[in-house]
Order: structure tokens, then sequence, then C-alpha cells
């Protein structure tokens, strides 16, 4: 009797080492609610509104305050305005947003379409990496780029100088410009692309307005004239996306929305464009946080890089290599400025009479850089280009709000002095002093 | 005359009960030896009493009861029927099963004596007396080593329990809760954000705490190794009661608990709201409390006064919107009414009211028992439309249809419904916006605490827009709040077990054990257009699905292998497996306000997320004793984990591991002279080693995301955008190649009784290595990634436990018992992952909790002062470093003469409490009983988020006392080492610097949140049985969390920001935490 049990029970624990397997094994740890792998076209989205939303976001705001566009006012915003509030962690989400959510899923995508072939996605890809790693060198100086986005492979990456970082942005570009001219391989940016919607020649503008940006910075004012003038034909080509609604808002809708009272105008640029008589200009971008204005809205539309920005490249290039400028540079300063008020709404007749002013428009051969770089300052309200502009040529002339700097770039996130051995050591970068690559 | 005859007859009837008694005397020996401190009970009845020194002893016997009970540890129990004579001497003998018997892991039952690791019971009426509707707050104090925090003061907020402190490093560090055999959940499932959104339960709530009939503690992994993984964080056995044979009984229970608010932090109410002196109004949107003092103002309704507000202010017939009384102007230029200061705090809170109903009838014959029992509660919170109600239904029952086997089971049905208010770190949180709004506003809008909860002037205009102090901006009215931001849950629960024990022989019992636990838990939280936390509107509904199933098949025996040898066993199999199943349907942007549905909605989105694992645990144990002196206990558990498993390349041998364990009993008090002084004498000693699999499911793979886009500097935005749905890659790398954590423990302890039991002593002193730590390591996000799960953390916990219990008087009618029990743990990060010096668990930016190599468990780590001394490499990041306080002495600087700022953030306070000492007394005198609990914490800091952020909007008194003080220089050193000397006032400009709120700072935040409590005090008469029909009852009041005494200057530091989460120490507007008096009476028939 005893022993029938014993068999019984011997044989129930030989069937669930039997069923072990079964039991524990299996599917049970696949993530049923999270996909192992998707196609390069359900990336694109994500990656692109990823850079937008982070362009227009902690690069527009921290950019345009430390020049003094916007001012903040309230709670953590008051002490940015210090900079004494620019501690390193400041920076975390912005960095985070840079690697985690724009480059490494370019990279995850390029891989993909790399594989199957598709040429010009890949292309699309890049010239989304040179554009975002821009943006990040330009504050930053040296990152982590050859050694990055290895995943535990690297767990703290290398730095890359600044220069070596342009030699890459540049090499993606032509890359990109030579690929979208070839075959395009069996799946092409369609709806998913939320930038240009698949459109093969816009990409190719802007990566040539990219392009153009990154020379200026390195000081070839003739090689980004020649970029610029073959880059967007008129502001509805510029690099941009609109935002749908109030379900997917803009960047600084969200923010004026939920920190209202944190920024406001700035009475720096106030008093310059008073000093300029911009009331037009002025009386619109004055009251954009108030949370009734119509600027700053769900559907805003945030830029990357504009046709404007291009006319004031290719006026600047002008009015440095002939002193006061000549015809092609003059008109490029006046459409710059024709398409700021465009931005902002206002009709061509109202710019017009803003241009009428012998302080505006002096004439050609009379133009200076100063004119130039003060317009540009203006139409490039909230763009975050503004700050490398104003830090090239320190125009216009600001004072700083507390100390006796303005700083010339961003602190590293404390991602970095925590986790990455390879990082300067916490405390020896000064944002006031250390300037980037192309500044110093 | 008949009344006075019923009278007359009452009163004999109760004189002739008391002539019925006898008393009984007589003296308990040793063959020879007294023995001092045996227990002497009359059969039937609660009545007792013990020997004196000279083991004499002296009992009322009442009427009906013809036997006595006489015991003594060590000896064998006599039973002796009472006779004519009314002494009675007793010698009792030696015996061998005189042990009490404790419940052990996996149900078995265990001579105390042999146990070589550490175990402490709770009695149920322990737990019930407490009052509280949580059986995890009822054990506050009552056992060493553990340890137990409240979320929350609202209804229904979840607590924290800990035994031992903290083993896992990121993992759930909350104990296995076992209920009847089997693994229950005690899951708290989060809907919103960990630190905002509503207080969440802990689910061990849906047992009623009168169900209980005692609770073991097991702590040590010695203990508890028998568990595998899922008991290396302690296991709380919960035993229910149940039916008894021959006996027929009904009890009833009701009982009112009148609950109120703790303490609050300190507010000024002198200064209006505004910015440098100026008065500011609502309109204006203006956030702080920096205007001119209340009482410089007085009221106006002229709109053309010069100081009046901009036409937002006033509604299309010219009134000012904000207050009947008019808009404040300076003294002199009004109409003459001084402006009033309001207070928007304490009239809002409520007197919460309980209600519990509980009825239970059990009974049984030779063959079954039975019990049945039901409960209703009803709470109201201390916040207005907050609530909790609870019915609960079980019934537990056995049979033993032949000798050999006992079929048993219980089924227990729980619903609870609760309506929940926001809370925490969110701009719809309550006390965010109540304790921010300046006292010159009144958020009832004239109507009075009272009036305006069910009153919609008091927090919104007939627009549909918000009134409240900024405007309509910031942070939603507490009145719109509770109205308007509620979040509602429904949860069905039924859980229990079915068991079955076939006894073959003394030496193999085969039984199986199936318990089951289904969880339906319906959750919607709702957000009216204009809430400060989503504008356009939005209603959530996320529904929880859970199930846990944990069936245990073994074979059980023992008995004397010789007359000196003695052999117990088990050996067996256990498979669980628990699948929890959410979805969130989430509707954005309402169309019409009034009606908070999907239906009414313009964006519908959701998602689904099923969390599953199965574990597969092989397991033996054997326990050989000598000559009951020295017990030897060995067992093993080999697991297998899905959790380890990788579905791509999946290897059983992968997902397994072992854990052994040996522990040694040496009851060296029989050794001794039985008559000595010492009833028992035991050293313990154990050695086990557990292991756990990763704390989430699904960390082997990475996966790909629908992103939330956005940088937390307002609400992210996420897909599907515009018709396109997008992934990311998950910023959290899986990792194939994860191996379980193991945790190694030594165990050593002390188990002293004298004078049979009158004075215990349990002495435990443990040390825990943790290695390879499953951590979700931080890695630079410049990797692509910002985490990776890594077996790369090591840690090491120590402790040292003690139970003091003495009976210091027991005579017939008089008893006073007394336990105290010591807690201190203590928990050191050895090492983290490579390169990585530091762990976010929660927190802030200015202060959040981490783990930090070198540290305690759960550092609080933040901005500090700088310091003369830079701090060396070793202590580089890990505490504050010597020296005076270095002033910024840089005359252009802003924050010129304040604190200067330490580059390099450094732990600031540590969350983790010294000690925990719990004092519980029970006094008795005839049918009038008293117990008392004090619950002290030593140490255990808080960071102060809430006076942190309220120093920044000039609301905290602090500021009130700073703000107008004479410019003295702040104590500290200049740049050169000089002292220093430049003045500075603490006014708007310091309070909103890096030295105050939302600044760099958060050192100067950090408190000591340790306390002395009075945890219980209650009072209860025992009612006397008065015949067959009526067996008696008990009527008590009790009163819980009366009294406290903190040094800590907020909110009362027994709530916790993280709820029962692992990062501990943060006061960011929580929920205030209640004390309440409980009036019950409990009948039995």
């Amino acid at each position: 009797m005893k022993f029938t049990y014993k068999i019984v029970f011997l044989f129930a624990v030989l069937l669930s080492f039997v069923a072990c397997e079964d039991y524990i094994g299996g599917d049970i740890n696949k993530d049923p609610n999270n996909p192992t792998s998707v196609p390069v076209s359900a990336q694109m989205p994500a990656l692109e509104i990823a850079m937008v939303d982070v362009y227009g976001g902690a690069f527009s705001r921290f950019s345009c305050m430390l020049i003094q566009q916007v001012e903040g006012v309230a709670r953590q915003w008051q002490s940015f305005n210090q900079y004494t509030g620019l501690t390193p962690n400041r920076f975390d989400a912005a960095w985070t947003n840079v690697y985690e959510n724009v480059l490494n899923e370019v990279k995850i995508a390029k891989a993909s379409a790399s594989e199957n072939g598709y040429a010009h996605y890949g292309a699309t890809l890049d010239i989304i990496e040179a554009f975002t790693l821009m943006a990040a060198t330009d504050v930053w100086d040296d990152m982590p780029y050859s050694d990055a986005l290895k995943g535990v492979g690297s767990i703290t990456p290398a730095y890359d100088t600044q220069a070596s970082i342009y030699t890459a942005i540049n090499g993606l570009l032509d890359n990109a410009i030579a690929a979208l001219d070839g075959p395009a391989g069996g799946l092409v940016p369609g709806g998913e692309d939320v930038l240009y919607g698949g459109d093969i020649e816009l990409w190719k503008k802007a990566a040539r307005a990219i392009k153009a940006r990154g020379l200026l910075h390195n000081k070839d004012y003739a090689g980004a004239a020649a970029l610029a003038a073959q880059s967007f034909a008129d502001a509805s080509e510029n690099l941009a996306y609109q935002y749908p609604d109030i379900n997917a808002a803009g960047g600084w809708y969200r923010f004026n929305r939920d920190r209202t009272g944190d920024l406001e105008f700035h009475p720096t640029m106030r008093a310059l464009m008073e000093g300029l008589n911009d009331t037009d200009r002025l009386a619109t971008m004055d009251q954009i946080f108030d949370p009734s204005h119509t600027y700053l809205v769900p559907n805003f539309l945030q830029e990357l890089i504009t046709y404007r920005e291009m006319q004031f490249i290719i006026a600047e290039a002008d009015v440095r290599a002939n002193t006061g400028g000549t015809v092609e540079g003059y008109d490029a300063y006046i459409k710059g400025i024709l398409a700021s008020f465009g931005r902002l709404g206002f009709d061509v007749e109202t710019a017009n009479e803003y241009i009428a002013q012998d302080a505006i428009a002096p004439g050609v051969g009379n133009l200076t850089l100063e004119h130039v770089m003060t317009q540009k300052y203006i139409a490039m309200f909230l763009q975050p280009e503004a700050y490398s502009d104003w830090r090239r040529t320190n125009i216009p002339a600001l004072t700083p709000v507390s100390g006796s700097n303005i700083p010339v770039r961003w602190d590293y996130s404390s991602d970095e002095y925590l986790f990455n051995s390879n990082a300067p050591s916490e405390g020896s970068v000064s944002i006031y002093t250390d300037k980037v690559g192309w500044n110093k | 005359m008949k009344k006075f005859s019923l009278i007359l007859a009452l009163v004999l009837a109760v004189t002739g009960m008391a002539l019925a008694q006898r008393t009984v005397t007589g003296t308990i020996t040793d063959q020879g030896d007294p023995l001092i401190g045996a227990s002497v009970l009359a059969k039937g009845t609660s009545t007792g009493t013990v020997t004196d020194f000279d083991g004499n002893y002296s009992l009322n016997v009442p009427e009906g009861s013809t036997t006595l009970v006489v015991s003594y540890t060590g000896y064998a129990t006599q039973e002796v029927t009472l006779g004519v004579s009314n002494v009675v001497d007793v010698v009792l003998t030696e015996g061998i099963n005189i042990d009490a018997v404790v419940v052990t892991a996996l149900g078995l039952e265990r001579s105390e004596k042999s146990l070589g690791y550490a175990v402490q019971q709770v009695g149920g009426e322990d737990i019930a007396r407490s009052g509280s509707s949580n059986a995890v707050d009822g054990l506050v104090g009552k056992a060493a080593g553990v340890q137990i925090t409240r979320s929350s003061g609202s209804a229904g907020g979840g607590s924290r329990i800990l035994i031992r402190g903290v083993t896992s490093m990121v993992g759930d560090n909350q104990p296995l809760i076992v209920i009847d055999g089997v693994r229950t959940n005690n899951e708290t499932l989060q809907s919103q954000g960990a630190t905002s959104g509503t207080a969440s339960s802990n689910r061990l709530m849906d047992l009623n705490p009168e169900d209980i009939a005692d609770v073991n503690v097991l702590k040590g992994a010695a203990a508890t190794a028998l568990y595998g993984t899922a008991g290396s964080r302690g296991v709380v056995v919960i035993t229910t009661k149940k039916g008894s044979q021959d006996r027929f009984e009904v009890n009833f229970a009701t009982s009112l608990e009148v609950a109120n608010i703790t303490q609050m932090i300190d507010l000024q109410d002198i200064y209006s709201q505004g910015r440098n002196g100026a008065h500011r109004d609502p309109s204006t949107g203006e956030s702080g409390s920096w205007g001119p003092r209340v009482s410089d103002l007085e009221y106006s309704k002229d709109p053309d006064h010069p100081n009046a507000p901009g036409a937002s202010a006033f509604d299309a017939e010219g009134n000012y919107r904000f207050s009947n009384n008019g808009f404040l102007v300076p003294k002199g230029t009004g109409d003459g009414v001084p402006a009033e200061t309001f207070n928007n705090v304490d009239p809002f809170f409520q007197t919460a009211l309980g209600y519990t109903n509980s009825l239970s009838i059990a009974g049984g014959n030779k063959t079954a028992t039975f019990r049945l029992s039901g409960s209703n509660l009803q709470q109201s919170g201390v916040v207005p439309n907050e609530d909790y109600d609870r019915t609960t239904v079980r019934l537990s029952s056995s049979i033993s249809p032949v000798d050999a086997l006992n079929i048993s089971g219980s089924i227990n049905y729980t619903k609870s419904k609760h309506t929940r208010i926001q809370q925490g770190s969110n701009t719809s949180g309550l006390l965010l916006g109540m304790l921010r709004t300046p006292v010159s506003f009144d958020n009832t809008n004239g109507l009075g605490a009272e009036a305006a909860v069910n009153d919609v002037s008091a927090y919104q205009f007939p627009d549909f827009r918000q009134r409240n102090y900024r405007g309509g901006g910031g942070y939603d009215n507490p009145y719109w709040i509770i109205n308007n931001a509620r979040g509602f849950e429904d949860v069905n629960r039924t859980f229990g077990n079915v068991k079955a024990d076939y006894e073959l022989s003394d030496w193999a019992t085969i039984g199986l054990n199936i318990g089951y636990d289904l969880t339906g838990d319906v959750r919607k939280q709702e957000f009216e257009i204009n809430s400060r936390t989503n504008a356009a509107g939005a209603v959530q509904h996320n529904e929880f699905s859970t199930q846990l199933f944990d069936n245990i098949l073994s074979i059980y025996g023992g008995g004397n292998l010789s007359e000196t040898l003695s052999l117990s066993y088990t050996a067996g199999a256990n498979a669980v497996s628990f699948n929890n199943h959410e979805t969130e349907t989430r509707g954005d942007g309402l169309v019409f306000p009034g009606f908070i549905d999907l239906s009414n909605a313009t964006q519908v989105s959701g998602f689904e997320d099923i969390t599953r694992y199965r574990q597969l645990g092989f397991f033996g144990q054997v326990e050989l004793g000598f000559n009951d002196l020295l017990y030897l206990t060995l067992s093993g558990r080999q697991d297998y984990d899905s959790r380890l498993g990788n579905p791509k390349d999946f290897n059983l041998a992968n997902t397994g591991f072992f854990y052994p364990s040996a522990s040694l009993s040496f009851a060296f008090s029989e050794l001794l002279n039985t008559s000595s002084v010492l009833s028992l004498g035991k050293v313990r000693l154990s050695y086990a080693q557990v292991g756990a699999p990763p704390p989430n499911a699904y960390s082997t793979q990475s996966v790909f995301v629908s992103p939330s886009i956005g940088d937390g500097w307002g609400d992210n935005i996420g897909f599907p955008i515009a018709g396109q749905s997008g992934f990311d890659q998950s910023s959290l790398l899986g990792n194939g190649e994860l191996t379980p954590e193991l945790s190694t423990t030594l165990e050593a302890g002390l188990d002293l009784r004298f004078f049979g039991n009158r004075l215990g002593l349990d002495a435990t002193y443990y040390r825990t290595k943790t290695e390879d730590a499953i951590l979700n390591a931080s890695l630079t996000p410049s990797t692509g990634y910002t985490n990776v799960w890594l077996n790369s953390g090591e840690m090491t916990s120590q402790g040292i436990e003690l139970t003091l219990n003495a009976i210091p008087v027991q005579t017939q009618d008089f008893t006073w018992g007394t336990q105290v029990n010591f807690t201190k743990s203590e928990s050191i990060v050895d090492k983290l992952a490579p390169g990585i010096e530091r762990l976010f668990l929660a927190g802030f930016s200015s202060a959040g909790t981490y783990l930090v190599v070198g540290n305690q468990y759960g550092a609080i780590f933040g901005g500090a002062y700088l310091r003369e001394e830079a701090g060396t490499d070793a202590d580089k990041d890990l505490n504050i470093p010597g020296g005076q306080v270095v002033i910024n002495d840089d005359p252009a600087s802003n924050e010129y003469g304040y604190q200067a700022v330490d580059p390099v953030q450094r732990a600031i306070g540590n969350p983790n409490p010294d000690f925990i000492i719990g004092w519980n007394n029970t006094i008795s005198y005839k049918g009038l009983g008293l117990n008392f609990l004090l619950d002290w914490r030593e140490g255990g800091d808080l960071w102060n988020g809430t006076a942190w952020a309220l120093s920044f909007f000039g609301r905290s008194q602090l500021t009130a006392d700073t703000r107008e003080e004479t410019a003295t220089p702040i104590e500290g050193v200049l740049s050169d080492g000089t002292p220093n000397n430049i003045p500075v006032t603490r006014d708007r400009d310091y309070w909103t610097s890096s030295l105050g709120g939302f600044g760099a700072v958060g050192e100067q935040f950090v408190q000591d949140g340790g306390w002395v409590r009075l945890r219980e005090v209650g009072l209860s008469y025992a009612i006397p049985g008065t015949s067959k029909f009526f067996k008696g009852g008990t009527i008590g009041v009790y009163g819980r969390n009366l009294w406290f005494q903190t040094d800590y200057d907020g909110i009362d530091p027994e709530t916790s920001l993280n709820g029962t989460g692992n990062g501990q120490g943060f006061d960011y507007f929580n929920m205030p935490s209640t004390k309440s008096v409980i009036v019950k009476l409990s009948v039995n028939f």
C-alpha cells in the first residue's frame, strides 16, 4: 500500500520535471506588451518628432534665454536666468533626448534600412543625424560620437573633438545628397516622414541648408553662401514640423500652458526692437507668453532650419567679403526680413513700411554686419541658431544678467559626470569661458 | 411591585453567580521544589493565575468549571478535576511534548525549541485591537525586525512593510504574505505616477483583520528558505480563524471610528499675495505671498481705483470676480473694510467617520468544522468626498471523512470601493494648491469650508473657468479637486485555498494545498475641463485583472529513530503562476464640461500591459533532534523562474538556482537543574543562501515602445500623433545573460525564558550579504540607453533584534504584561555597476534617494552648501565635507552674501531609522483591560519638500520670520577664510535663489523624521457571560496615533510620498496622517 503511494508521488514529481520546460519556458518571458523589432517606417515618425521636440524644447528655451530673447522670471527659470541654476542636471533631458531618443533611434533605423537596401530612407536618416549632431555639438562642443551608442559594448563612451564631429556631419550630408540622387531601394519614405512626406528634392535642399549652417559656424562664409543659395526657394520648403492639435501640441505651447509665467519676453529684445521702430513684430512677440495669444498655439509650426536663415547667411557672407555689401547680399537681407514678417503673419506691405526706414534698409553698399546680424537676431526669434549667431558675432551687444559673463556653452548632462568616466570631471567645464570649437 | 421583583431577581441572580464561585489554593511543585510562575487555569474559562515564588497559588474558580489546567514550560500539562476540597496541590513531571508549537514555512508546525532561526508570533486579537482596517498597520510595534510606513492618511491608503530592512537593491522589498499556507497578493498597483496621482492600496487590505487568528513573522533566510525566491524578503504567515469541534459560536462586533488629521506644516498668516512688498491681484497669476502685510490692506470695489486689477478680474457687469469683498488696496484708499486673512487649510479637513460591523458563525462536530464571517466597513476620509467601503465574506471549513484524511478549504470574497483624491507632486495635488494659497485669498469664496464642498461658486466661475488664487493658472483649487479630479476604484477579489492531507503513517503524510487569488480592479480617474493637470479635460480608465496561483504538493512526517534521536522531514514541489493584465483607456480633450466620459473625449487612446511569471520549486527539509537538546535542520530548494529565461535562446538550466540552508538549535537549559529560574535557554545558529530572479519580467530582451516625447517642462505627448503610430527602442536595455541575485545570511540568536515564561528575552543578530544584485543600472544616454539590467550590485545588511517579554505583575485579579521590540538594521551598498557611483530610486533634482557606494541604502542625495574643505576622493559624492559654510562673496552675483552652492551633490540625509522600538503593554484588572503601545522611531531623515516649495512662495512661517529681519551676516566664512561680514536679509530674493525653494540646495530642508508616538491606547471591559446563550463580550474605547512627538517641522513624518515603493524619505505635499478614536463592542453567543 505504502509502496503504491510512493510510486504515485514519485511519478507526480517526475511529471513535473518533464513539464518544467513547458511551464517555465516558451514565450512566458517574452514581452507580450512590446515588439522586439519594428519596421523602419514605424520608427520614422517617433525619431523625427523627438528631434523637433528637443530642438524646439530645451535647445530653444535655454539658448534664447541666454541671448535675452526670453527672460526666466519665475520658479526654476528665474535661477536659470541668473545662470546659477544652470547646473549639469538641467541639461539631462536635452542630452537624453539627443542621444537616446534621436541618435540611437537613427542608428537602429539606419541599420535596418541598410540591411534592407532602403537607400533613400538611409539618406534621410543621415540628414536627421547630421542636423541633431550639429545642434548638440554647437552647445556641448566635444562629445561622444564614434564610441557612442554601443550600449553595454561601451558604457563609458570616449569623447570626440568638435572638429571631428563636424567632419562626420559633412560626410553624412554629402553621402545623403549623393544617395538621394541614386536609386531609392525597396521602401521609400512616405506619410510617416512627418517632415517632408518623403519629398526627396526637399530633403536634398535641407541637407544643403544644414551644411551651410555648419560651414558658416566654421567661417567658410563663401561655401556657406553657395550652399544656402542652392537650398530653400521659399519658406514653404523649410525643414519644419507643424504639430497637429491640442492632443499632440507643440513644445512651446505645452511649456507655456504648463509653466505659465515662468518665461516672459525679454526687456533687452523689447528695447532693441523699440529702438528700430519694429512695432508690428514687437506687438506680436511681446505678448506670446499670454496663454490666450495666438502664436504659441497647439498646432505651432516648429521650424528647424529656414529659408530666412539661408538668406541671412548669404547676406552675412556678402558683407564679410565686400564692405557695404553687394546687390546679392542686400537682396538676401531684405528677403530675410520679409520672411520673418511672413512667419509672424504680416503681409508684405506691413514689412515694407518697416523696411522703408533708413536705419533698416541703408541701401546697397551701406549694409553692415551689424545690420545683418541684428535683423537675423530678430528674425530668428526662438530659434536656437540665434545663440550660435550671437556667440560668433556678439551682435547684438548684450549685458550679462548676473556676473560678468553670459554662458558661451552648456554644461554636460549630470549623467555624463556620474556614469561616464571618460567625461571631463564635474566642475572642470566652465559654461562662461570654455567656448565651443568653432568659437575659439 | 412587579418591576421591583424583576430587579430583585436580577440582583439575586448576579449575587448567586458570585456566591457560586469557590476559591481554590495550593502549591505546584516539581517533586519537592516549588515551581515559580506555573500557570493555573480554570478549564473552559479565561480565569487563571500563576504561582508565586513559593509555588503557591490562589484562584477564584467560577461556577461551572470543574477542572484546573496546570502547566509549566518543560513539563507535562496536567488537568486536575476539582473535588470537594478547596486545596489542590499538584506535582508536575517533566514532559516531552510540552514545547510550544509554531507555524513555520509552508505551514509546517515545529516545536519552538527546535528552531534554529527567529520567528515571532503576533496574536490576532493584538491586530484587531489596533482598530486598523489594514492588517499591515495593525502589526506596527508588535514584532522586532518589522518596519511599517504608511503612505498617507487617505482613507484606503496603503502601507509599506519591511522585515529586516531591505534585502533587494531595486526589487520589491516587501515580504511575501502567506495566508493559510498559500501565497497571497499584496501588490500595490499604480495607475498614475508614483509620487503623484491618488493614494494606492496594498492588497492585504482586502483581508478583514477580525478573520486573523495569528500572524507569524518569519524573518531570516533560514526561516524562509523553503519558500525559495519569494521568501527572500521575509514571510508573514497569517493563519485565519477556524471553527472548532463541538462548539457553536456566534460573534458580532461593531465599531465606530472618528478620525482627524495630525500634524500640518506651519504657514504664515501675515503677508498677502504679491511681490516685493506690493500686493498683486489673483488675476495676475502671481504665485507668491511676498506682498504687504494683510493688516495694511483693505477692500475696494471701485474699478477705477488706481490699484484696481486688470479687466480680466471683472465680469461683464463690472463686478470683481475673485471675492465679494472686492479687491485689495492699500489701507486708507479703499472702502475702509480691513482685509481679512483666511485659513485655507485646517477648516478644509473634516472629521472622518468609519463604521465597521462584522459577524461570524463558527462550529463543528467530530468530523467537520466551519466558520463563516462577514464584515462591512464604511469609512469617509478627512478629505471631503474621499471614502472607502469594504465588504468581506469568508468561509473556512474542514472535513475529515476518515481519520487519516483531512480536507479543508477557505474562500474569501472582498469588494472594496474607493473614492480617491489627487495628491502629491502634481498640479491637481490637493495640498499643493491648498498650502500655496496666499492667506489673503479665500478658496471658499466666502462660503466657508463646509458649504464650499458642494457649492460650485466657491471654485468655478459661471464660464467654467476655475476660481483659484492664480487667476485660473497654477494649481487647482482644493474644492475644485475634490469635485472634479476624483479617482474611483472598485475592487472585486476572491482568494482562498483547498487543502488535503492524507496520513499514511506517522512517518508519511501526503499534502496538497492549492491556493488561488483573483483580483479585478476597475479604476476611473476624472479630470474636468480646466484642470491644471489636463487643461482640456481627461478621463482615464484602468482595469487590472490579477491572478496568482500557488500549488504545493508535499510529503512530510517524523518520529523517533531511537531513544535519543528524532527525525522529521518534508519534501515536495511548488508551482506558482502570476499574471496581471492591465488595460488603460484614456480619453483626452473633453467636448463639454459636466460629463467626464470616454464618449465626450476628442481623442481616445489606450494600452495594455501584461505582467506574468511562473516558478517551479522542488524542496526538501530534514530536522534531526538529539535528546530534546540539539536540533539540526537542513533544507534545500531548487527553483526555476521564468523571469530568468531568454525567449530567444531558452535553456532551462539558466533559469534554475539552488538554495541551501542549515540551522542549529541548542536548548542548553535541558542540561541545567530543572528547578532553575531559567525555564528555557536556547542558542540558535543558521546559515542560508537564497536567490532572486530579476525584479521585473521580460528583462532578458530589449523591446521597442511607443514613446512619450517631452522634457519634463510640460506634459509629454504620445503616439498616435495625427494618425501616425511611432515606436522607439526602449531606453532600458535588456540582458539575456542575467543570473539570479544571491543573498547569504548568517544568523545567531539567544532565547532565554525565566520563571516559566514570566520573563523572556529573545535576541538575534544577522548579517546578509547580497551579491550579483540585478540592478536597473544607469547608463549615460550617450550609450544610446539610460538603463540596463545588470548583475552588478553588492550590499551588506546587518541588524539586531531584541524582544523582551515580561509579566511583572500577575495576581488573580491583576496582570500586567509588557513587551519591548527593538529593531536595528542597516544596509550598506558595497558596489553598483562598473563605473557607476550612484543609482536613482526616487525624488527630485534638489534631493533624491539613491543607492550610493559606501552609503546606506536609499541615501538622500542632493545639493549642499559649499564648505571650506573640499572632501577627499574617498568621500567624494558621499557626504557633506567638513569646515564652515562658504559664503558667496562675488559682489556681481545675485546671491552675494548667501551661502555658496557646492557644485557637487552630496549625501545630505539618511532616511533609514537608527532604530525602532515598540513598547506594548496590557494591563488587566478583573474584567477591565488597558493597553498601550508606544512606537519610537529614532532618526530617519525626511526631505521636507513641502517646506522647500513653500519657502519659494513665501508661504511658510519661516519666510515670514526672515523677510523683515535686520540684515545680518549668515554664519560662515568668506572665500579667504575670514568670518562672513556681508549682511543680508533672507527675503524673497533669498528664498527664490539657489538657497530657497526650487533651488539647487536641498540640504537645509533635510530634517529628522523620527518620533515617539502613542500608537495605540485602549480601555476595554470584558462583559461576563450570563448564560449558555450569551457567552460574554468586550466593550472598549481605543485610540490610534493620539499623541506624538517629533522634531520634524511639517506634515506628519509617518507619511511617505513614494507610497510603498523603495525610495523613501520624501515629503512633498503628502496627504496628512490621521489620529483616531474607535469605540468597539464585541459580543459572543
